[in-house]
């Protein structure tokens, strides 16, 4: 058996062939997906992911939608098999799960719909997809907010459960989650969507199956995954040994104390080991980051740094460890709240990058700055119904050793786009006077923080209200080797005006008068470089250009 | 009375010229580089050998098309024109905030693209829209005034005006447009209104101001290649085929360059239409391989699918196109091992200098070319006809090397790129069909460029596809393509309604509007009305949602009316194609229309033609051992394609070569010589 080699072991090239069916599958859910949604965040800005599984629940593909979205993923598979045994999941079953700490999510919105892919009576792959819902219940509407002090007034809680059993839509389960969200309607139409690409994804790898055969399948993935996971190895081999340490801060409700995120990198013996002790215990705010979204921020920068076209997924991330002791805002314990997760997990991937980038000389991004996250809500006089709007609005990015930071996209754990003014203003009762580019944002320096951005929303409904989420309004991101701190973000009321008001980073329901004006000004990336090295034919075009 | 037709497609390297006389139904074509930096030398070169060629006289030429690259490549390189853009007060920064997405998900060293209009070339005026077209802010006149002034001062020599919810109403815009050229005559203006009349202000900004920076280009090489057909004698005016498969007077393409970008590819869509109207097959994808990229598109009945968006070196660009799919993969894509050990093809290539390692010019790298050359299916003797000396050991020896580094013998490394590069190749007709939700083993493949012919027998195979076609001179299809194409033309404009009867004026307005947008374009192409189809399609989906799916509108009269009929019509339509597309219906919810299409075409016979490729009795058959999958090495019959005779059965396997493609029979197959000289191939046994 060891010399002869396996009839059916796959080679390289059936791998290869099986692998691109596969990623091509994934892509194919997250088209469906996009293609049907009903709510702006997911059909405008595509705030979703779609994943393939093998049979153990790894990770084999996911599409490239958000970067966050992968430890969810990572995390439903086993959630299930914990709770049912293979004999209880049947053929035409989906589940649906968003709880953080029972089903495997990062937090309350993000509702995962899982499916497995049955070939003669037994499970051998699951498709699963992630979609940002825009309301599922909770004190805020919108349902991610910092200021929730705990998981319970974040929305309703799912572990896995059924959300079609036998094909059959569960209307058990489906008029749960419809009666706890502000919008069902919009619910209703996104969940829709989620089982069609599911079945997409289905369909899919029976058909791959067939072609192949269930052996040659299995073993093609498999093979994959070791591809996947000598790539990383590679990259891991090629660093200098040693320990690096970073940390930052994220905001917290008390004002005169900061929460610290702390790393120490471990590289030795081909394997790197992430250790977040230091870090400050968890918060009763939602900034708290659970640890599927701490493990999707890891590997997404390692990914980044070392390996950008790597594969994403479960092999690749074999060579790395992480811990961080429980109880800590990386390592939350129920019912801590985690809603925005991802506002923090914008300075955790800092973090994490300014320590990875140690081992790394002449790689690396100078620290970043967070979108910005608002949630509108009211009555739409147009039409009278009530309306709840997610929007994030994005921050600006570090600068490289080589160039500028890039200006006024989201952090690198996320990828969701803006949600367009034209679309805006079809749906909610909103004039947006300026979208630009905040000037001044980006840290100085020989390469500039890219900046963040500036939207002046005019109101234009009765009594409506928003809640509020930022980041690095307090502590700017810092600059490298001489570059400037990106701007501190803000939210502010009538600006200019003589009532003019800044809110603060964490705002929960505050009214917003008709004919007022609401800005969410974005935090900028910080720069690189002293700023007296900045090349003088980028200088003139600053100034050219008014930047 | 003679009578010519030519047809001249530019391609990256090459420029092919077909001419057909139409009473001697006869034609001859003409091959030469093409002049990247002055595409019109080349053709107006090319021209002039094909007239003597033919013995023809220019004036004697009463039909011209073409297809040019020069938009793409003018965006690709960078040689568009200093371009300024005047908007809505607080939107300057629209282009470059783009859709806040980072340029690459996960490489962060990936720089955001530079916009064809710089922010010290946009300037802002007041004035504002609602999402109705409603005025809240009327425009400042004095303000455009100072602002074309302004761009006049900084040498742009193109401005895009671009407003807020213009697609809504477009007053602002056309007075704006209209102010700029009376302060300033020979400036190229246009406006986002008149270019994408849809919502979302980056797409429409960015189509709109790509746009304007083509304007000056192609004005200029409309200018210098109209001239020089003058000089031949030529006098009809040259039509350019447009992205969207229909070709267009020398003035509509001066307005809307950005509507040329697939010009280029899109000749052999509409030959491969021609092709299978001769053959009576409507369904077929076509599959043109050359040496960089391959192009496939989908034709379902007789007609090539269509789509509204594509992406132009960074920015979005919402026109209607050919569904084309484009992939970076062709003959002289490079094989290579990733650090894991995985083999894989392309994207870069070894182009045409220093080419494959056949080629003995230099090159390395083992290529797909080189692959087929060790697997016997390409000669190892002379190409192109015995005028190009190769180097089949070199071949051997780049994918030799190769194999070693993944520890994989030569004949399976080279098996192992043929069976990447097939997949490929299958990942983009998967891309047209599949995810459009259509079943491509109800289609044939339609095989043409250099080496499609080589590759379509395995993608079929791939694809589960049982029947590909071959036609006579797969080389110079997109060429015959543009001598088969239509004058036509789309207009849009969006109609954000739900599809009740209450909608109905809105609706009919919309139709009306685009009717009279329909005849002035018709007026201007010089276009009978008799002479022209109008057809209409409606972009629709259920309320709530942000994709739509595209619907024929059916009316009797030339404007629909919107009746209570034509609406359910259109809503039992929607939810066909919804179920069909995405898997599931929802019959009881009310479902909008976005935008209201209509498309004018003037159809145009078939330019016919027979080219002799001779009858070949006298060329022997020679064998030679050829790899193929099933059998491995299997000695095969090799011979040449003007030895084939009309009607003749050809059992697998075989090589067919001819000047400009070689042809591969698998073992299994069996090809059929048609009476015009196509070939149709049937794989047998793979189909499922």
């Amino acid at each position: 058996m060891t010399d002869a080699p396996d009839p059916i072991t796959p080679d390289l090239i059936t791998t290869e062939v099986v692998s691109r069916h596969v990623l091509a599958a994934a892509a194919e859910m997250g088209i469906v997906l996009m293609r049907t949604a009903f709510s702006p965040n997911i059909k405008e800005r595509n705030d979703c992911s779609t994943a393939v599984f093998n049979a153990r629940g790894d990770v084999v593909a996911q599409a490239e939608h958000i970067a966050i979205h992968l430890g969810s993923m990572i995390g439903a598979i086993e959630n299930i098999t914990a709770r049912f045994e293979p004999a209880e999941i049947g053929l035409g079953d989906m589940f649906v799960a968003n709880d953080p700490y029972n089903g495997g999510g990062s937090h309350l919105p993000d509702l995962n719909v899982v499916a497995p892919v049955f070939h003669d009576g037994r499970i051998v792959a699951y498709v699963a997809n992630i979609a940002h819902h825009a309301d599922v219940g909770g004190m805020v509407p919108g349902s991610e907010a910092a200021v929730c002090e705990t998981i319970f007034q974040e929305g309703l809680r799912l572990p896995p459960v059924r959300l079609v059993r036998d094909g059959a839509v569960n209307r058990d389960v489906l008029d749960i989650i419809l009666l706890n969200s502000r919008t069902p309607d919009e619910r209703r139409g996104d969940l829709n969507a989620q089982i069609a690409a599911n079945h997409v994804g289905v369909r899919s790898m029976q058909q791959l199956i067939e072609r192949y055969g269930l052996d040659v399948f299995e073993r093609a993935l498999d093979a994959y995954l070791d591809f996947s996971a000598r790539r990383m190895e590679a990259a891991v081999a090629a660093l200098p040994e040693g320990v690096f340490k970073a940390e930052d801060f994220i905001s917290s409700a008390n004002e005169n104390a900061e929460a610290r995120l702390s790393c120490t990198l471990t590289i030795a013996g081909g394997r790197m080991s992430f250790d977040f002790t230091g870090t400050d215990p968890q918060l009763n705010e939602a900034r708290n980051i659970p640890h599927q979204a701490l493990l999707a921020t890891v590997y997404t920068v390692a990914k980044a740094l070392l390996d950008p076209d790597a594969p994403a997924n479960g092999g690749a991330f074999r060579v790395i460890d992480i811990t961080a002791p429980p109880g800590c805002i990386v390592q939350p314990t129920s019912p801590a709240p985690v809603g925005a997760r991802s506002l923090s997990c914008g300075v955790l991937s800092d973090v994490v990058l300014a320590a990875l980038s140690q081992a790394l000389p002449d790689k690396g991004m100078a620290r970043c700055g967070p979108h910005g996250l608002l949630l509108l809500s009211g009555v739409d006089p147009r039409n009278g119904k009530y309306f709840v709007n997610y929007e994030t609005v994005s921050g600006g990015l570090g600068a490289l050793p080589n160039r500028d930071g890039l200006d006024a996209v989201r952090t690198i754990t996320s990828g969701s786009a803006n949600l367009p003014v034209e679309a805006l203003e079809h749906d909610f009762p909103v004039r947006v006077e300026r979208y630009a580019l905040r000037d001044g944002s980006g840290g100085e320096g020989r390469h500039r923080g890219g900046r963040g951005v500036l939207r002046d929303y005019r109101i234009l409904g009765e009594s409506m209200t928003v809640s509020l989420t930022g980041e690095r309004q307090r502590v700017a991101a810092r600059g490298v080797a001489g570059g400037g701190d990106g701007a501190l973000g803000e939210f502010v009321i009538n600006p200019g005006k003589p009532d003019e008001k800044t809110l603060g980073a964490a705002v929960k329901e505050a009214p917003l008068p008709k004919g007022s004006v609401l800005r969410v000004g974005t935090p900028g990336g910080a720069g690189w470089g002293k700023p007296s090295d900045r090349d003088p034919t980028l200088v003139d075009k600053d100034i050219r250009e008014e930047r | 009375m003679t009578d010519y037709w030519i047809g001249v497609d530019t391609g990256g390297t090459f420029t092919d010229l077909v001419l057909v006389d139409r009473d001697a139904n006869h034609r001859v074509s003409f091959k030469l580089p093409t002049t990247p930096d002055d595409p019109a030398l080349g053709i107006l070169s090319g021209v002039r050998s094909l007239l003597d060629l033919a013995e023809a006289d220019g004036v004697d030429v009463s039909f011209l098309g073409h297809g040019t690259t020069l938009g793409t490549n003018a965006i690709l390189t960078g040689r568009t024109a200093p371009t300024g853009m005047i908007t809505t007060q607080g939107f300057r920064d629209i282009l470059e905030l783009g859709r806040q997405r980072r340029p690459s998900f996960y490489d962060i060293e990936v720089a955001k693209p530079t916009p064809p209009a710089t922010r010290d070339h946009i300037i802002e005026v007041a004035e504002r829209l609602d999402e109705c077209g409603g005025v809240v802010m009327p425009l400042d006149e004095d303000g455009v005034r100072d602002a074309a002034r302004q761009l006049q001062a900084d040498g742009v020599t193109a401005v895009a005006i671009c407003f807020m919810h213009a697609y809504a109403n477009p007053d602002h815009e056309v007075r704006a447009a209209a102010i700029v050229r009376e302060v300033w005559p020979d400036a190229f203006v246009c406006a986002s209104s008149d270019i994408l009349r849809e919502f979302r202000e980056f797409e429409r900004f960015a189509t709109t101001t790509v746009n304007a920076s083509l304007l000056p280009v192609m004005d200029e090489y409309l200018r210098r290649f109209e001239a020089g057909l003058a000089e031949l004698g030529v006098s009809v005016p040259p039509l350019v085929m447009q992205s969207n498969g229909g070709a267009v007077s020398p003035a509509t393409v001066r307005a809307a360059p950005v509507n040329t970008f697939f010009s280029g590819p899109a000749g052999g869509v509409i030959a491969t239409v021609a092709l299978g109207k001769s053959l009576a097959m409507e369904n077929l994808v076509s599959f043109d391989m050359g040496g960089t990229s391959t192009d496939v598109c989908l034709v379902k009945d007789g007609a090539p699918a269509k789509r509204n968006v594509r992406d132009m070196a960074g920015f979005p660009v919402r026109i209607p196109t050919l569904d084309l799919h484009t992939i970076g993969a062709g003959g002289g894509s490079i094989a290579w091992a990733d650090p894991g050990g995985l083999l894989k093809v392309g994207p870069h290539s070894a182009g045409a200098t220093p080419g494959p390692a056949l080629y003995g010019l230099g090159g390395e790298d083992a290529t797909v070319t080189d692959a087929n050359v060790v697997l016997g299916r390409l000669s190892g003797g002379a190409l192109i006809g015995g005028t190009m000396t190769v180097y089949p050991e070199k071949s051997y020896e780049a994918v030799a090397r190769l194999g070693e580094k993944i520890e994989l013998d030569p004949i399976a490394t080279a098996a192992g790129i043929i069976e990447i590069v097939n997949v490929n190749m299958m990942g983009a007709v998967r891309a047209v069909s599949i995810e459009k939700g259509e079943d491509p083993r109800h289609y044939a493949l339609a095989a043409f460029g250099g080496a499609g012919p080589l590759h379509a027998a395995g993608v079929a195979a791939e694809m589960g596809m049982d029947t590909v076609v071959i036609p006579t001179r797969p080389g110079i299809l997109s060429a015959l393509g543009l001598l088969d194409a239509d004058v036509r033309g789309d207009f849009s404009i969006t109609r954000l309604v739900a599809l009740t009867l209450e909608n109905t004026a809105a609706l009919r307005d919309g139709a009306v509007d685009l009717m009279a947008r329909g005849a002035a374009w018709r007026v201007a192409e010089r276009l009978n009305e008799d002479s022209v189809e109008i057809s209409w399609t409606a972009d629709l989906r259920y309320i709530g949602q942000a994709f739509e799916l595209m619907a024929p509108i059916l009316t009797l009269s030339g404007t629909p009316d919107f009746d209570e009929a034509t609406l359910a019509a259109l809503r039992a339509e929607f939810h066909r194609q919804h179920a069909s597309i995405n898997g599931y219906a929802m019959e009881g919810h009310a479902v909008e229309m976005v935008n209201l299409r209509l498309s004018v075409a003037a159809i145009r016979p078939s330019a016919g033609g027979v080219e002799i490729l001779g009858d070949g009795a006298d060329v022997e058959e020679t064998i030679r051992p050829v790899w193929f999958p099933e059998t491995g090495f299997v000695e095969t019959p090799v011979r040449d394609r003007a030895s084939l005779t009309p009607g003749q059965r050809i059992a697998g396997p075989m090589i067919v070569e001819q000047m400009d493609t070689t042809l591969v029979i698998p073992p299994a197959a069996t090809a059929i010589v048609q009476p015009s000289g196509d070939l149709t191939l049937h794989l047998g046994g793979t189909q499922t």
